[in-house]
């Protein structure tokens, strides 16, 4: 479904990402891990056409990028940092979700009864339908996110980009989001890319786990990973795996903060 | 006489103030409130040009107003320095490069009152004109790229990913308001316009909390101020763009009373 070949992103002569390759097959809930400053977000930005790789090329279906979108278009759901969205614009949560249905002399549009149906699907599967026509700046900051992971999904995407959706959602709601998340791409084959600093979410989830600071470190099966040997490389902190009975199965905890 | 040169008036502010208003709401939420302060400083250095060449007409001071907006939008857009910081620096490039070429001319003080806060009488029949043309063109602009406008205000690597040419129009968006601006100088004048980048979308939003409200009741605001100031103007032979921007302040605090009345 996503094939990286020989990806490099540099920037005023910094290499961000270096010879990154990688398959994503469809319906694949893929982690991808790492510390600050990785590349992480400027792969998936890569991923995107967002920013132009210094060399290597993307394929998806296996098409260049820039004819995948001409094709297909609203086929990618893709979830920015909650910090780089307008959250204070005067929109109600049934226009953001609607936004990237861009028309021509939409300030007059009215929303089709199909329109409004799907829009509230998708809001009550994460959990917010109630909130379908309050004005997105007086959400709290995870009822923002879910609103914009509806907006993700109301096109039907094949692919789902999402940069840390977990910010700024609870615990209790971000364990259920994360088994959604699952079931779509189990069940609806949606490709997911996730971004993520919750470790201990990503192992459980996911079924691939990518490693990054700037090379891809590993990419490979959760369970095949020897997340402690990797961790140690990615992060440069010795990390140890402390297994539970139930809920998280391989949550990894700094040494330093036992 | 004085009919003809108040209908002109009318006419001009009419058209100006709602494409103003239009762009105003994506000033407004977009926080690029500076921008307009910016691009109309920078008008003034193509207006003082024209009167030291004895030019009549727009062509050169919207092609100077244009390039400064262009610049100023593309160190922005390259981020190598801030869009506030870009901003400075043509428009206090372009005020000093006003003054210096104005202070060569005739006229000096009358045309530097003229230019900074706009004279009526030199409304003409053919600003009329023009004003009507880029209104029409301007506003089907506006109005046909309103939902794409938005999305980039929301987040442009949004509307990236939608298909929207992002950088295309956010140049032409530049583009409009500096040819806006310069049209507007006569009447209003360039310290005065900034008055409708911003003003419109305050009194919408104190009267609304939706789009289409906001945008609504700023359109409607300031053709209220066009009306009301000019006709002020009028009978109180007081000048017209400090008479409309005065009457435009009053209407807005008006609406910040309806809305804390409501609350």
């Amino acid at each position: 479904m996503i094939t990286v070949k020989n990806l490099t992103v540099k920037i005023d002569n910094k290499v961000i990402l270096d010879d990154i390759s990688m398959n994503i097959k469809k319906g694949e809930f893929v982690g991808i891990l790492g510390p600050n400053g990785a590349g992480k977000t400027t792969l998936i930005k890569t991923i995107l056409g967002l920013i132009k790789p210094t060399s290597g090329l993307v394929y998806i279906d296996n098409m260049e990028l820039d004819d995948y979108m001409k094709k297909k278009g609203f086929y990618i759901g893709y979830l920015p940092q909650h910090a780089i969205v307008n959250w204070s614009m005067p929109v109600r949560v049934v226009d953001a979700v609607l936004i990237e249905k861009v028309r021509p002399f939409g300030l007059f549009r009215r929303y089709s009864k199909e329109e409004l149906e799907s829009v509230e699907y998708w809001l009550d599967m994460f959990g917010v339908k109630d909130k379908m026509y309050s004005y997105i700046r007086e959400l709290s900051g995870g009822q923002q996110q879910r609103v914009s992971l509806a907006r993700c999904m109301i096109h039907n995407p094949e692919i789902l980009i999402l940069d840390e959706p977990n910010t700024a959602i609870d615990v209790v709601y971000n364990t259920k989001m994360y088994e959604l998340l699952k079931g779509l791409a189990s069940e609806k084959m949606i490709t997911i890319i996730m971004v993520s600093h919750d470790i201990g979410a990503v192992t459980k989830y996911v079924d691939e786990i990518m490693c990054l600071n700037v090379k891809l470190h590993c990419h490979s099966k959760t369970d095949d990973v020897n997340i402690s040997t990797v961790f140690k490389e990615v992060y440069g902190e010795d990390m140890e795996i402390v297994v539970h009975g139930d809920g998280c199965k391989n949550c990894a905890i700094n040494k330093a903060e036992k | 006489m004085i009919w003809d040169i108040l209908f002109r008036a009318l006419v001009v502010g009419v058209c100006i103030s709602i494409l103003l208003s239009l762009i105003s709401y994506f000033v407004v939420v977009r926080k690029m409130t500076f921008a307009g302060v910016g691009i109309a400083h920078s008008a003034f250095g193509g207006i003082a040009l024209n009167f030291l060449l004895g030019f009549a007409g727009y062509l050169l001071p919207i092609t100077f107003s244009v390039l400064a907006s262009l610049l100023i939008a593309f160190m922005y857009k390259k981020g190598k320095m801030s869009e506030d910081s870009a901003i400075d620096v043509i428009f206090v490039f372009s005020m000093a490069f006003g003054v210096f070429v104005l202070s060569l001319s005739d006229g000096y003080s009358t045309n530097m009152l003229g230019i900074l806060f706009g004279n009526i009488l030199s409304v003409t029949r053919y600003d009329m004109v023009l004003s009507i043309s880029v209104f029409v063109v301007g506003f089907l602009f506006i109005l046909y790229y309103f939902s794409h406008f938005q999305i980039m205000s929301y987040n442009e690597e949004l509307a990236y990913i939608s298909g929207i040419k992002v950088d295309r129009l956010y140049y032409l968006f530049w583009v409009v308001l500096s040819v806006v601006i310069v049209l507007s100088i006569k009447l209003i004048g360039i310290i005065l316009v900034n008055a409708f980048l911003v003003l419109p979308t305050l009194v919408g939003l104190n009267l609304s909390k939706g789009y289409k409200g906001i945008v609504a009741f700023g359109v409607l605001s300031s053709i209220l101020s066009i009306a009301a100031g000019i006709s002020v103007a009028y009978y109180m032979d007081t000048p017209a763009g400090a008479t409309i921007v005065l009457a435009f302040v009053v209407i807005w605090l008006f609406s910040i009373a309806y809305n804390k009345i409501r609350i």
